[in-house]
Protein backbone atom coordinates (compact mmCIF):
# COMPACT_ATOMS: atom_id res chain seq x y z
CA UNK A 1 0.00 0.00 0.00
CA UNK A 2 1.67 3.31 -1.05
CA UNK A 3 1.75 6.25 1.11
CA UNK A 4 -0.94 8.19 -0.14
CA UNK A 5 -3.24 5.91 0.06
CA UNK A 6 -2.21 5.35 3.73
CA UNK A 7 -2.68 8.90 4.05
CA UNK A 8 -6.06 8.61 2.92
CA UNK A 9 -7.05 6.28 5.30
CA UNK A 10 -5.78 7.69 8.25
CA UNK A 11 -7.53 10.77 7.14
CA UNK A 12 -11.21 8.58 7.26
CA UNK A 13 -10.36 6.92 9.64
CA UNK A 14 -9.36 10.14 12.09
CA UNK A 15 -12.33 11.77 10.25
CA UNK A 16 -14.82 9.00 11.61
CA UNK A 17 -13.08 9.10 14.86
CA UNK A 18 -13.36 12.43 15.38
CA UNK A 19 -17.46 12.64 14.19
CA UNK A 20 -17.55 9.89 17.05
CA UNK A 21 -15.64 12.02 19.97
CA UNK A 22 -17.68 14.95 18.82
CA UNK A 23 -20.89 13.25 19.91
CA UNK A 24 -19.07 12.12 23.05
CA UNK A 25 -18.30 15.55 23.76
CA UNK A 26 -19.45 17.29 26.41
CA UNK A 27 -20.11 20.32 24.42
CA UNK A 28 -20.63 19.20 20.94
CA UNK A 29 -20.64 21.08 17.62
CA UNK A 30 -23.98 20.98 16.35
CA UNK A 31 -23.02 18.97 12.83
CA UNK A 32 -26.26 20.24 11.66
CA UNK A 33 -26.26 24.08 11.93
CA UNK A 34 -23.80 26.42 10.66
CA UNK A 35 -21.57 28.03 12.77
CA UNK A 36 -20.70 31.55 11.66
CA UNK A 37 -17.63 33.47 12.15
CA UNK A 38 -18.02 35.85 15.44
CA UNK A 39 -17.16 38.51 12.67
CA UNK A 40 -20.19 37.32 10.59
CA UNK A 41 -22.69 36.45 13.56
CA UNK A 42 -21.29 39.54 15.30
CA UNK A 43 -21.66 37.64 18.32
CA UNK A 44 -19.83 34.07 18.52
CA UNK A 45 -17.73 33.53 21.62
CA UNK A 46 -18.61 37.40 22.47
CA UNK A 47 -21.69 36.87 22.69
CA UNK A 48 -23.19 36.97 26.40
CA UNK A 49 -23.79 33.22 27.32
CA UNK A 50 -27.58 31.77 28.06
CA UNK A 51 -26.75 30.34 31.14
CA UNK A 52 -25.10 33.17 32.39
CA UNK A 53 -27.23 33.49 35.58
CA UNK A 54 -25.48 32.30 38.85
CA UNK A 55 -26.22 30.05 40.75
CA UNK A 56 -26.03 30.98 43.90
CA UNK A 57 -28.28 33.46 45.81
CA UNK A 58 -25.19 36.10 45.67
CA UNK A 59 -26.46 39.05 43.37
CA UNK A 60 -24.94 39.09 40.22
CA UNK A 61 -21.77 40.49 39.19
CA UNK A 62 -22.09 43.49 36.90
CA UNK A 63 -21.55 42.09 33.52
CA UNK A 64 -21.02 44.24 30.14
CA UNK A 65 -24.08 44.18 27.99
CA UNK A 66 -22.92 43.27 24.39
CA UNK A 67 -23.86 45.92 21.63
CA UNK A 68 -24.22 44.41 18.00
CA UNK A 69 -22.02 46.32 15.16
CA UNK A 70 -25.58 48.11 13.37
CA UNK A 71 -26.63 49.26 16.14
CA UNK A 72 -23.29 50.49 17.19
CA UNK A 73 -22.95 52.15 13.79
CA UNK A 74 -26.05 54.03 13.99
CA UNK A 75 -25.10 55.52 17.44
CA UNK A 76 -21.83 56.28 16.01
CA UNK A 77 -22.85 58.01 12.78
CA UNK A 78 -25.32 60.13 14.93
CA UNK A 79 -23.02 61.17 17.32
CA UNK A 80 -24.54 59.34 20.28
CA UNK A 81 -22.08 56.92 21.68
CA UNK A 82 -18.48 57.64 22.52
CA UNK A 83 -15.88 54.59 21.79
CA UNK A 84 -13.15 53.28 23.23
CA UNK A 85 -10.33 51.61 21.74
CA UNK A 86 -8.93 48.32 24.23
CA UNK A 87 -6.38 47.09 21.84
CA UNK A 88 -2.81 47.70 21.59
CA UNK A 89 -1.12 51.20 20.69
CA UNK A 90 -0.41 49.33 17.28
CA UNK A 91 -3.58 48.07 16.42
CA UNK A 92 -5.11 51.06 17.37
CA UNK A 93 -2.70 53.55 15.11
CA UNK A 94 -3.54 51.07 11.95
CA UNK A 95 -7.52 51.61 12.50
CA UNK A 96 -9.71 52.17 14.96
CA UNK A 97 -13.56 53.53 15.39
CA UNK A 98 -13.60 56.92 13.99
CA UNK A 99 -12.95 59.29 17.04
CA UNK A 100 -12.38 56.50 19.10
CA UNK A 101 -10.42 57.02 22.55
CA UNK A 102 -7.61 54.84 22.85
CA UNK A 103 -7.91 52.62 26.40
CA UNK A 104 -5.51 50.08 27.04
CA UNK A 105 -5.91 47.89 29.68
CA UNK A 106 -2.84 48.83 31.97
CA UNK A 107 -4.28 52.06 31.97
CA UNK A 108 -3.87 56.01 30.21
CA UNK A 109 -1.35 58.32 31.20
CA UNK A 110 -4.53 61.24 31.52
CA UNK A 111 -7.13 58.59 32.34
CA UNK A 112 -9.70 61.19 34.86
CA UNK A 113 -9.90 63.36 31.31
CA UNK A 114 -9.96 60.42 29.34
CA UNK A 115 -13.05 59.26 31.46
CA UNK A 116 -14.51 62.64 31.76
CA UNK A 117 -14.47 63.34 27.82
CA UNK A 118 -16.83 60.36 27.92
CA UNK A 119 -19.26 61.13 30.22
CA UNK A 120 -20.80 63.24 27.45
CA UNK A 121 -22.04 60.46 25.77
CA UNK A 122 -25.29 58.81 27.47
CA UNK A 123 -23.72 55.56 26.48
CA UNK A 124 -19.86 54.37 25.49
CA UNK A 125 -19.01 51.67 23.38
CA UNK A 126 -16.07 49.53 24.01
CA UNK A 127 -14.19 47.02 21.84
CA UNK A 128 -11.01 45.30 21.60
CA UNK A 129 -9.33 43.01 18.75
CA UNK A 130 -10.32 39.51 20.54
CA UNK A 131 -13.04 37.68 19.44
CA UNK A 132 -13.57 36.43 23.13
CA UNK A 133 -13.66 40.45 24.17
CA UNK A 134 -12.05 39.64 27.34
CA UNK A 135 -9.99 43.01 27.27
CA UNK A 136 -13.09 45.14 26.09
CA UNK A 137 -14.89 43.32 29.29
CA UNK A 138 -11.89 44.75 31.80
CA UNK A 139 -11.71 47.90 30.31
CA UNK A 140 -15.41 48.31 30.62
CA UNK A 141 -15.35 47.30 34.45
CA UNK A 142 -13.10 49.67 35.01
CA UNK A 143 -15.38 52.48 33.25
CA UNK A 144 -18.02 51.39 34.72
CA UNK A 145 -16.51 51.51 38.27
CA UNK A 146 -15.40 54.84 37.35
CA UNK A 147 -19.04 55.86 37.34
CA UNK A 148 -20.27 55.94 33.80
CA UNK A 149 -23.56 53.77 34.06
CA UNK A 150 -24.42 52.57 30.44
CA UNK A 151 -21.22 50.79 29.26
CA UNK A 152 -21.50 48.09 26.40
CA UNK A 153 -18.92 45.72 24.56
CA UNK A 154 -18.94 45.30 20.89
CA UNK A 155 -19.88 41.97 19.62
CA UNK A 156 -17.51 40.22 17.49
CA UNK A 157 -15.26 43.21 18.31
CA UNK A 158 -12.83 45.23 15.80
CA UNK A 159 -12.74 42.43 13.54
CA UNK A 160 -17.32 42.79 13.59
CA UNK A 161 -16.87 46.19 12.74
CA UNK A 162 -14.35 45.96 9.58
CA UNK A 163 -16.45 43.56 8.87
CA UNK A 164 -20.39 45.14 8.84
CA UNK A 165 -18.32 48.54 7.13
CA UNK A 166 -18.18 50.34 10.41
CA UNK A 167 -16.84 54.52 10.69
CA UNK A 168 -13.16 53.52 11.04
CA UNK A 169 -10.62 56.23 10.85
CA UNK A 170 -10.98 56.65 7.45
CA UNK A 171 -14.68 56.58 7.53
CA UNK A 172 -17.57 58.79 7.64
CA UNK A 173 -17.77 59.73 10.79
CA UNK A 174 -16.13 62.61 11.09
CA UNK A 175 -18.41 65.01 13.12
CA UNK A 176 -18.84 62.60 15.35
CA UNK A 177 -16.67 63.67 18.87
CA UNK A 178 -17.55 64.76 22.44
CA UNK A 179 -17.37 68.80 21.31
CA UNK A 180 -20.30 67.43 18.80
CA UNK A 181 -22.60 66.08 21.25
CA UNK A 182 -21.91 68.95 23.93
CA UNK A 183 -23.20 71.58 21.69
CA UNK B 1 16.23 4.47 12.56
CA UNK B 2 18.10 6.98 14.68
CA UNK B 3 17.30 7.50 18.30
CA UNK B 4 16.69 10.99 17.10
CA UNK B 5 14.23 10.27 14.84
CA UNK B 6 12.65 7.75 16.82
CA UNK B 7 11.81 10.11 19.68
CA UNK B 8 10.93 13.00 17.14
CA UNK B 9 8.50 10.87 15.93
CA UNK B 10 7.32 9.86 19.22
CA UNK B 11 6.93 13.14 20.48
CA UNK B 12 5.32 15.12 17.04
CA UNK B 13 2.74 12.27 17.85
CA UNK B 14 2.34 12.99 21.66
CA UNK B 15 2.19 16.43 20.90
CA UNK B 16 -0.68 16.21 18.31
CA UNK B 17 -2.64 13.34 20.70
CA UNK B 18 -2.22 15.80 23.54
CA UNK B 19 -3.27 19.02 21.17
CA UNK B 20 -6.28 17.24 20.17
CA UNK B 21 -7.61 15.46 23.38
CA UNK B 22 -7.55 18.82 24.81
CA UNK B 23 -10.02 20.13 21.83
CA UNK B 24 -12.49 16.89 22.82
CA UNK B 25 -14.45 18.54 25.74
CA UNK B 26 -15.35 21.69 23.61
CA UNK B 27 -16.02 20.78 20.67
CA UNK B 28 -18.24 23.73 19.75
CA UNK B 29 -15.29 26.13 21.28
CA UNK B 30 -13.25 24.51 18.53
CA UNK B 31 -15.82 24.78 15.67
CA UNK B 32 -16.05 28.43 16.50
CA UNK B 33 -12.17 28.62 16.35
CA UNK B 34 -11.98 27.14 12.98
CA UNK B 35 -15.19 29.51 11.50
CA UNK B 36 -13.11 32.40 12.69
CA UNK B 37 -10.72 31.67 9.68
CA UNK B 38 -13.23 32.55 7.51
CA UNK B 39 -12.05 29.73 5.14
CA UNK B 40 -14.44 27.25 5.58
CA UNK B 41 -18.35 27.46 4.15
CA UNK B 42 -20.38 27.73 7.41
CA UNK B 43 -22.47 24.53 6.84
CA UNK B 44 -19.59 22.49 6.75
CA UNK B 45 -17.73 24.31 9.78
CA UNK B 46 -18.68 21.43 12.55
CA UNK B 47 -18.05 18.45 10.21
CA UNK B 48 -14.52 20.25 9.33
CA UNK B 49 -13.49 20.64 13.17
CA UNK B 50 -14.59 17.36 14.12
CA UNK B 51 -12.78 15.50 11.03
CA UNK B 52 -9.94 17.74 12.15
CA UNK B 53 -9.52 16.94 15.76
CA UNK B 54 -10.06 13.19 14.60
CA UNK B 55 -7.58 13.04 12.31
CA UNK B 56 -4.62 14.77 14.72
CA UNK B 57 -5.66 12.00 17.05
CA UNK B 58 -5.18 8.88 14.56
CA UNK B 59 -2.26 10.37 13.09
CA UNK B 60 -0.83 11.06 16.28
CA UNK B 61 -1.83 7.45 17.77
CA UNK B 62 -0.30 6.12 14.46
CA UNK B 63 3.29 8.42 14.86
CA UNK B 64 3.80 7.24 18.52
CA UNK B 65 2.44 3.08 17.54
CA UNK B 66 5.21 3.64 14.35
CA UNK B 67 2.00 2.26 12.40
CA UNK B 68 2.35 3.92 9.20
CA UNK B 69 4.14 6.90 10.29
CA UNK B 70 4.96 8.64 7.08
CA UNK B 71 1.47 8.68 6.21
CA UNK B 72 0.86 9.89 9.19
CA UNK B 73 3.81 12.67 9.59
CA UNK B 74 2.73 13.83 5.66
CA UNK B 75 -0.83 14.42 6.82
CA UNK B 76 -0.53 16.38 9.74
CA UNK B 77 2.38 17.94 7.45
CA UNK B 78 -0.61 18.39 5.24
CA UNK B 79 -3.01 19.80 7.89
CA UNK B 80 -0.14 22.25 9.76
CA UNK B 81 0.22 23.92 5.47
CA UNK B 82 -3.41 24.64 5.70
CA UNK B 83 -3.18 26.07 9.42
CA UNK B 84 -0.16 27.90 8.45
CA UNK B 85 -1.82 29.65 5.33
CA UNK B 86 -5.25 29.98 7.02
CA UNK B 87 -3.50 32.29 9.98
CA UNK B 88 -0.95 33.95 8.15
CA UNK B 89 -4.25 34.71 5.85
CA UNK B 90 -6.25 35.59 8.72
CA UNK B 91 -3.49 37.83 10.43
CA UNK B 92 -2.84 39.48 6.98
CA UNK B 93 -6.63 40.59 6.51
CA UNK B 94 -6.52 42.13 10.01
CA UNK B 95 -8.93 39.17 11.30
CA UNK B 96 -7.86 38.78 15.05
CA UNK B 97 -8.68 35.06 16.02
CA UNK B 98 -8.05 32.63 18.55
CA UNK B 99 -5.79 30.20 17.27
CA UNK B 100 -8.15 26.99 18.28
CA UNK B 101 -4.55 24.80 19.43
CA UNK B 102 -4.37 23.00 22.39
CA UNK B 103 -7.89 23.58 23.41
CA UNK B 104 -6.85 27.70 23.98
CA UNK B 105 -8.63 30.35 23.53
CA UNK B 106 -4.96 31.85 22.74
CA UNK B 107 -5.15 35.12 20.18
CA UNK B 108 -3.05 34.04 17.54
CA UNK B 109 0.00 35.87 16.09
CA UNK B 110 2.46 35.48 14.44
CA UNK B 111 4.62 33.87 16.94
CA UNK B 112 1.77 31.12 16.41
CA UNK B 113 2.09 30.94 12.38
CA UNK B 114 6.36 30.88 12.85
CA UNK B 115 5.44 27.75 15.52
CA UNK B 116 3.19 26.04 13.20
CA UNK B 117 6.03 26.52 10.43
CA UNK B 118 8.45 24.74 13.04
CA UNK B 119 6.24 21.81 13.62
CA UNK B 120 5.63 21.68 10.20
CA UNK B 121 9.35 21.34 9.11
CA UNK B 122 9.32 18.88 12.37
CA UNK B 123 6.57 16.52 10.64
CA UNK B 124 8.55 16.85 7.07
CA UNK B 125 11.37 15.47 8.98
CA UNK B 126 9.69 12.84 10.37
CA UNK B 127 8.20 11.69 7.09
CA UNK B 128 11.29 12.11 5.37
CA UNK B 129 13.10 9.74 8.15
CA UNK B 130 10.27 7.31 8.64
CA UNK B 131 10.08 4.56 5.85
CA UNK B 132 7.57 3.91 3.15
CA UNK B 133 5.93 0.96 3.97
CA UNK B 134 7.62 -2.09 6.20
CA UNK B 135 6.14 -4.41 4.32
CA UNK B 136 7.77 -3.37 1.25
CA UNK B 137 11.53 -2.66 2.75
CA UNK B 138 13.95 -4.89 1.66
Amino acid sequence: MNTVTQMALVAAVGSALGLAANAFSPHPAALRQPVLSAAESGGGACAMPASAAPSTSAPPPWRPVRIGVEEAKGLCTACLAGFVDARGPHEFAHGHIQNAVHLPPAGHPDEAAVVAQLRTYPLVVVYDGDYSCAVADDVAGRLRRAGLTDVRVLQGAWPAWVAGQGPSAAGICGACGPEAFGK
Amino acid sequence: MSLLARAARFLLGALFLWASVTKVPDMAAFAESVANYRIVPPSLVPVVAAALVGMEIASGVALVLNVWARAAALLLATLLAVFTVGLASALARGIDLACGCFGGNDAATWWTVLRDLVLLVWALGVAASSRPDPARAP
